[in-house]
C-alpha cells in the first residue's frame, strides 16, 4: 500500500494517508467534472445559450456538481482527500474546455447548419 | 453502476430527442419568419430533465470514493505496534519464479 507523510503543524506525530487510494479519488472526479462539462456545453448549444449566459450556465452545472460530489463524500471530504478543494473546486477550469467546445459544436448543429 | 450507465443514456436519448425538436422548431420559426427567443416550454423541461439524469450518472458511474484514512476498515493492514514503519503487504511472500529443486 503506497503511503505518503504529510508533516502536521499541530502535531508531532506524522499523518500517513493511503496515496492509490486519493488519487482513485480524484480521477473520479475529473471523470464526472468532464462528463457534465460536456452534458452542460451541449445543453448551452441546444438552449441557444451565448456569450456571457453560456459561462453562468456552466458555472451553475459545475455548482450542482461541486454539491453532488461533496454528498457522495457523505459531505467529510476529510475521509476521502486532503482538502475540501478537491471536492469543490479541482477539475472546474479544466472542465470550462470541453463546455466551450461542445456548447459551439451543439449551437452550430442546432442554430446554424 | 449499471443503473448508472443506463440512467445516463436515458438523459442523452431526452437531450438528442430535444435538439431534434429545437431544429424543427426552429424550421417552423423560419418559414413563419419569426426570430429565435428560446426553445419551447416543453423542450426545456426535457432538457433540465435530461440534465438532471446525466448529473446523476455522471456522479454515480464513476468509482465510489474510496478512503485514504490508513485506519479505515478499508485500509486495514497489519502493522506491529513497536515498529510502525515496518508494513505488510499483500505482495510479500509471492513468489514469482517456482524453485527448483
Amino acid at each position: 500500500m503506497a503511503t505518503q507523510d504529510k508533516r502536521s503543524d499541530t502535531s508531532d506525530f506524522p499523518e500517513i494517508i493511503n496515496t492509490d487510494n486519493l488519487q482513485s479519488n480524484m480521477k473520479s472526479i475529473y471523470y464526472s467534472r468532464t462528463f457534465l462539462s460536456i452534458i452542460g456545453g451541449v445543453i448551452a448549444g441546444i438552449w441557444g445559450f451565448t456569450g456571457f449566459t453560456g459561462f453562468v450556465f456552466y458555472f451553475v452545472v459545475m455548482l450542482a456538481a461541486s454539491f453532488g460530489l461533496a454528498a457522495k463524500a457523505k459531505f467529510s471530504a476529510d475521509s476521502y482527500f486532503d482538502s475540501w478543494n478537491r471536492v469543490l473546486l479541482d477539475g472546474i477550469l479544466g472542465g470550462l474546455m470541453s463546455f466551450v467546445l461542445f456548447w459551439t459544436f451543439a449551437y452550430d448543429i442546432v442554430h446554424i447548419f | 453502476m449499471g443503473l448508472g450507465f443506463v440512467v445516463g443514456i436515458i438523459g442523452g436519448f431526452l437531450i438528442a430527442h430535444a435538439a431534434f425538436s429545437t431544429i424543427q422548431y426552429r424550421g417552423e420559426l423560419k418559414i413563419m419568419e419569426e426570430q429565435f427567443t428560446g426553445p419551447p416550454f416543453n423542450v426545456v423541461i426535457e432538457l433540465l430533465v435530461g440534465l438532471g439524469l446525466c448529473l446523476w450518472a455522471g456522479l454515480a458511474v464513476p468509482t465510489k470514493f474510496l478512503s485514504i484514512l490508513p485506519h479505515s476498515d478499508e485500509n486495514r493492514v497489519v502493522s506491529l505496534p513497536a515498529n510502525l514503519d515496518l508494513w505488510f503487504s499483500t505482495t510479500e511472500g509471492r513468489c514469482f519464479h517456482p524453485i527448483q529443486i
